[in-house]
């Protein structure tokens, strides 16, 4: 047998195709920012955010929240280069916590995205109507162009993904570049004449008292998920201990930057002391008004159509990904880790479309408003979700490196991810206890606690799951969090591009 | 020349038509898991003959002797040709990248594929089966690995697990009654090699998938 030998020479044929077929940062920067949908974010989630909770330092929020997650990342990216899957949460606390905290984390999490996705249906519902109304003379329930997004989402997730790929990268560039000029339009003409930064100041975060954070928090992580979706591309990229972090820490400066601006320039221009019934009395107006209307004020207003759009395709994705991702390890069916003609993921795509269904046909019948019930009620719910599951992964960074520290340095496997826990901890329980705030009910209102009560629920039958199979299915319980990786049961990254 | 029903006996021969309409030579499969899936049979036919050897850290040399076939041949010296060994992994999605024109070229030889429209250099080349009947009988050749009424063999075997692995199950449930024995369970009955290759093809086309490049 022959064997050639490992010399240290320049590397062969076969490292340089491969390295060629690898992805840069801007392929991955673009593959997160793609799925974030600024829009989304500038017309539905902050006017709504300003009305519902009565809070100013929303701006604040952003960048604060911003900082937060950047020590977050440190532990987090350098997690990614030691273990599979690592686009998924779940895989983080398995590796972590235990493989059955894992499949809790991994219940939660579906939920959690399942929330966002389902949520934005009820903005784009009524925001379309209108739209439809003014301009085409069509007159119909918010709910059928609700249902019509849902269709076209259903048909597209049914697709080849990488057409839907391209589809939200156009999308993106244009969002950007309509939030930019909105904001620009916003801070030259104050309210006044004198442009404030009140609410950017860390004083706006408590203006309200001090456990108003928590909920401020929620808001804006509503605004940055998605960023954390690096390490899906991790295996594919160049090279993984550069391509993942950069692209993750930039992502996260975008955002700030684009939210905190634009967020501080609707407070700006209505003035301090009016953004909240401005917001309340105007909705996504408050954006499409900050230019002064015309041209960029219309395009604003159909690219958030689409933004909508592009963010319910985008989170549709990231649940079909969980749901196929433990479909292969069969922790949920395996039928739904299987691929029909042309590798499209079928099951888990349509698993996802039932939900979205079953949600809008529930508030149709209940005539719930969509905007505040469904959009801002869900979505923010989904926040809070995601947030949890941020908190607990940096509880797990710090368990898998006090194992095996993999040549991390301190910072990374301690330090940073001990903070972050700490930091994230503290909004989680401040959130829950100002939740009736987050929504803009009553105290005491079944909303208030029912909502976040639901990932107690998931996770407890998520432990639940995973200690059933830890006793009577070993070898399933053995692959938990590995996701395409279940088939081999091969626990760390092996080989050039996935090692330092 | 070898043509007929018998098809050629090579593993990565019966994938590819399995893998394509047997009429209009149209694929069922995207670019990515498709090449991951001819280079996983085309991994295993050097494999069953000793010219390639996987080890239990899923390192790939190359063997002693040099197969007959010029596509094979091909393959187990660019193996041996590698300053360093490399993982099974990186090796499917190497070859991937060019294993369906490989194989499509080999059979077109054999007389399984004729070209379909004028070659263009720029573009991958395209075929269409020479006879639907020779085309369609690789899924015939791999229902031994679901009916334990008939002998299994490992190119059986091997042939279901691949074409499960790279997204063609909806074909093999589609055309292999469910007869007793699951494909699992005939590739379990390979030798430990040959069953990390089948696991690696899984796991490279289901990464594929999950990182939307397919």
């Amino acid at each position: 047998m022959s064997r050639t030998q490992a010399t240290g020479s320049r590397p062969g044929s076969m490292s340089r195709a491969l390295a060629r077929d690898r992805l840069g940062v801007p392929a991955v920067l673009f593959f997160v920012l793609a799925g974030v949908a600024p829009l989304t974010v500038a017309a539905g989630v902050i006017p709504t955010a300003y009305a519902t909770t009565g809070l100013t330092g929303i701006p604040a929020a952003f960048l604060v929240v911003a900082v937060i997650l950047a020590i977050w990342a440190s532990g987090y990216v350098a997690m990614t280069r030691h273990i599979r899957n690592a686009g998924a949460f779940y895989a983080f606390i398995s590796a972590g916590l235990g493989r059955v905290a894992g499949v809790a984390a991994a219940l939660v999490a579906l939920l959690a995205y399942s929330f966002l996705q389902v949520g934005l249906y009820g903005a784009f519902g009524p925001n379309a109507a209108a739209e439809a109304s003014a301009h085409l003379g069509l007159h119909a329930a918010w709910w059928a162009w609700a249902l019509g997004a849902w269709a076209v989402v259903t048909v597209l997730g049914l697709g080849r993904v990488d057409i839907t790929g391209r589809v939200l990268g156009v999308l993106l560039c244009a969002e950007i570049a309509v939030t930019a000029a909105e904001t620009a339009g916003g801070l030259v003409h104050p309210y006044g004449g004198h442009l404030s930064f009140a609410t950017l100041s860390p004083g706006a975060l408590t203006s309200a008292g001090p456990g108003t954070i928590g909920v401020l928090a929620v808001v804006a992580v509503l605004g940055f998920v998605g960023f954390e979706q690096a390490p899906v591309l991790a295996e594919e990229a160049r090279n993984s201990r550069r391509t993942v972090p950069v692209a993750t820490y930039v992502a996260l400066g975008l955002i700030a930057v684009l939210y905190a601006g634009v967020s501080w320039a609707m407070a700006a221009r209505t003035g301090n002391g009016h953004v909240v019934a401005a917001a309340g009395a105007q909705g996504p107006g408050l954006l499409f008004g900050l230019g002064g209307g015309g041209v960029l004020s219309q395009a604003a207003q159909w690219l958030f159509l689409t933004s909508l759009f592009a963010a319910a395709l985008a989170f549709h994705n990231s649940v079909w990904r969980y749901i196929f991702a433990l479909g292969r390890e069969n922790v949920l069916p395996a039928a739904l880790g299987r691929t029909g003609g042309n590798n499209i993921p079928k099951a888990a795509s349509l698993v996802q479309s039932g939900t979205g269904l079953a949600v809008i046909a529930g508030y149709a019948l209940a005539h719930a408003d969509p905007m505040t019930s469904l959009f801002f009620d869900l979505g923010t719910t989904g926040g809070f979700g995601i947030l949890v599951l941020l908190a607990v992964t940096s509880v797990a960074v710090i368990a898998f490196f006090a194992r095996d520290w993999h040549g991390e340095n301190v910072w990374r496997r301690l330090v940073a991810p001990a903070l972050a826990a700490v930091l994230l901890g503290v909004i989680v329980v401040l959130a829950v206890l100002h939740y009736a705030t987050l929504l803009g009910v009553p105290s005491g209102s079944p909303a208030a606690w029912a909502l976040p009560a639901s990932y107690a629920a998931v996770a407890v039958a998520g432990l639940g799951w995973g200690l059933v199979l830890k006793s009577r299915r070993p070898q399933v319980y053995a692959t938990i969090g590995l996701g395409a990786h279940a088939a081999t049961g091969q626990r760390a990254p092996l080989g050039p591009g996935m090692l330092p | 020349m070898i043509t007929g029903l018998g098809g050629t006996g090579l593993i990565a021969d019966d994938l590819y038509l399995m893998a394509h309409h047997e009429t209009s030579g149209k694929p069922f499969l995207q670019p990515r898991p498709l090449g991951i899936g001819l280079a996983g049979a085309l991994l295993a036919e050097l494999m069953l003959d000793g010219h390639v050897i996987v080890g239990p850290d899923s390192t790939v040399a190359a063997g002693p002797a040099v197969p007959g076939d010029d596509l094979t041949r091909q393959v187990r010296n660019q193996i041996a040709g590698e300053p360093e060994q490399h993982l099974l992994l990186q090796w499917l999605l190497f070859l991937g990248q060019s294993a369906a024109v490989g194989v499509g070229r080999r059979l077109e030889r054999a007389g399984y594929l004729i070209p379909a429209g004028r070659r263009v250099r720029w573009r991958a080349p395209r075929w269409v089966p020479a006879d639907p009947d020779w085309a369609f009988a690789p899924l015939l050749r791999a229902r031994p690995a679901t009916d334990p009424a008939r002998p299994l063999t490992a190119h059986a075997a091997i042939l279901a697990g691949l074409a499960t692995g790279c997204g063609l199950q909806f074909r093999l449930d589609q055309y292999l009654p469910a007869a007793g024995r699951s494909i699992e369970e005939a590739v379990s009955l390979l030798t430990p090699d040959l069953q990390q290759l089948d696991g690696s093809v899984q796991a490279a086309v289901a990464g594929a998938v999950l990182a939307h490049r397919t």
